[in-house]
């Protein structure tokens, strides 16, 4: 097990491998489809500053934030698979949601040293590992807002990093 | 005669049951998977729906965050007496229950084109994600039976409602069925799923089907077919989270309805998530 802290270096990242199952620490931003299309536009106009949002070293979370809890939505969604390259290019380091992504998208993530891991939709157990949240952007959106979680210990593993992808190597297997 | 508050409460508790706990098929399920998994990756995937189910279940929490839409399904008796607006009873007691559980209040604003471009916003009320419609089938005897199923977003977006060139073989039809779930798992990332499988004559019967095979399906009990479509999916090695490993799908539910002269049939798919079927029913006298 592999303990990360937000916000994560690009040399712990590197550690990190396909299969590998990771614990991250810290602050984490929970958006999906309706939001990651706007934090790249914003990233594309140099206009990020704007809403106060670091991008260097996140992690990017593809759930909403709801009184339901949280949980991986499909990453592989067009507006969400769409936002990884520009994101990862913002200083991303962990994009985690659910789903195999396509070839295209694994060269990306390995040309900006990011990686995807995946974890499952368990939203009750989630709640223990949740310590605050609030909405960091974009409120109009409600829970497809732009939300800052502080998490402990959050149950992930790793499944595409330096141009492999678990979702391949098992079906080669 | 059945009171309007005995059928409100049952379809509110019905639904918080549905969105919070899993049931012993399912849990049995799920332990056999943990000891036969041999992949180390997918095994960790199942102790963790596991153990979501526990914390679930003891602190009345939402198993998964997409609470998803509301399907009730009644099987009335023809000799059961109802109250005159045993309708909306049903659907205040849908609304109550998801303020109770509490679903996700995902319900979109606005007129049929800003809802579909979800262009004006979302309610903050989790009573505003609206039932489907209720499907309503007659039994014998002086019963009413409710159940309420929580169909989740992931699913939905894998699904399939087509017609098969049946040739005259069960195995050419479920064959195809099972073929559209194993191409559709490795992009579900919710396994392992359980599909539904519904075969009828009309697109809109067929998909009456699969939800009645997700209201009646156990998988304790899985006839030989169902056995062969899971066998099927799970030759694919997708696994859980599609991380790899053998159990791509737990089990499966079919229900075949009445059919028509013809050389195709109507069948609708739908590869329930790790959690589904998120169902509850209760019998009322």
């Amino acid at each position: 097990m592999i303990t990360l802290q937000t916000p994560i270096d690009h040399r712990e990242i590197k550690r990190v491998r396909v299969g590998d199952q990771i614990e991250i620490d810290g602050t984490i931003y929970c958006g999906r489809d309706a939001v990651l299309p706007k934090l790249v536009r914003l990233i594309e106009s140099q206009d990020l500053d704007r809403i106060g949002v670091d991008l260097e070293g996140a992690v990017i979370f593809h759930t909403a934030v709801s009184i339901a809890g949280i949980g991986p939505t499909s990453s592989n969604k067009v507006e969400i698979e769409g936002s990884i390259p520009a994101l990862s290019r913002a200083g991303v380091k962990i994009h985690l949601g659910k789903g195999a992504l396509g070839p295209k998208t694994v060269e990306e993530l390995k040309k900006y040293h990011s990686v995807f891991a995946v974890t499952p939709p368990v939203s009750a157990l989630f709640s223990d590992k949740m310590v605050s949240q609030r909405v960091a952007a974009f409120r109009e959106e409600g829970m497809e807002a732009l939300y800052q979680v502080e998490v402990k210990g959050f149950p992930a593993i790793i499944a595409i990093a330096d141009g492999e992808t678990i979702f391949e190597s098992h079906r080669r297997s | 005669m059945l009171s309007r508050k005995k059928v409100e409460d049952a379809a509110r508790d019905c639904l918080v049951k549905a969105g919070t706990t899993f049931r012993p098929d399912q849990l049995r399920a799920y332990r056999n998977a943990v000891k036969a998994e041999k992949n180390e990756s997918a095994k960790w995937v199942l102790e963790r729906i596991l153990e979501n189910a526990v914390i679930a279940g003891k602190n009345t929490l939402p198993l998964c965050d997409d609470t998803g839409t509301p399907h009730v399904f009644l099987d009335i008796g023809m000799n059961v007496g109802l109250p005159r607006d045993w309708l909306s009873a049903i659907y205040n007691g849908v609304i109550q229950g998801l303020r109770i559980m509490p679903g996700r209040p995902m319900g979109v604003k606005g007129n049929p084109i800003e809802r579909v471009e979800q262009s004006r916003g979302l309610f903050s009320d989790p009573g505003k994600v609206l039932p489907a419609p209720v499907i309503v089938k007659p039994m014998k005897g002086d019963k009413l039976k409710i159940t309420v199923l929580l169909l989740g977003g992931g699913p939905e977006l894998r699904a399939k409602t087509y017609r098969v060139f049946h040739q005259r073989s069960i195995d050419v039809v479920l064959g195809e069925a099972a073929h559209w779930a194993s191409s559709e798992a490795k992009n579900l990332g919710c396994t392992p799923c359980v599909p539904a499988i519904g075969i009828g004559r009309t697109h809109v019967e067929a998909s009456a089907l699969m939800l009645e095979a997700m209201k009646e399906g156990n998988l304790n009990r899985q006839n030989r077919w169902e056995k062969k479509v899971t066998e099927l999916i799970n030759a694919t090695k997708v696994g859980p989270l599609g991380l790899g490993g053998g159990i791509t799908a737990l089990g499966t539910f079919v229900k075949i309805g009445p059919q028509r002269a013809s050389g195709f049939r109507v069948v609708s798919m739908r590869p329930g998530c790790c959690f589904e079927p998120r169902r509850a029913s209760v019998v009322l006298v």
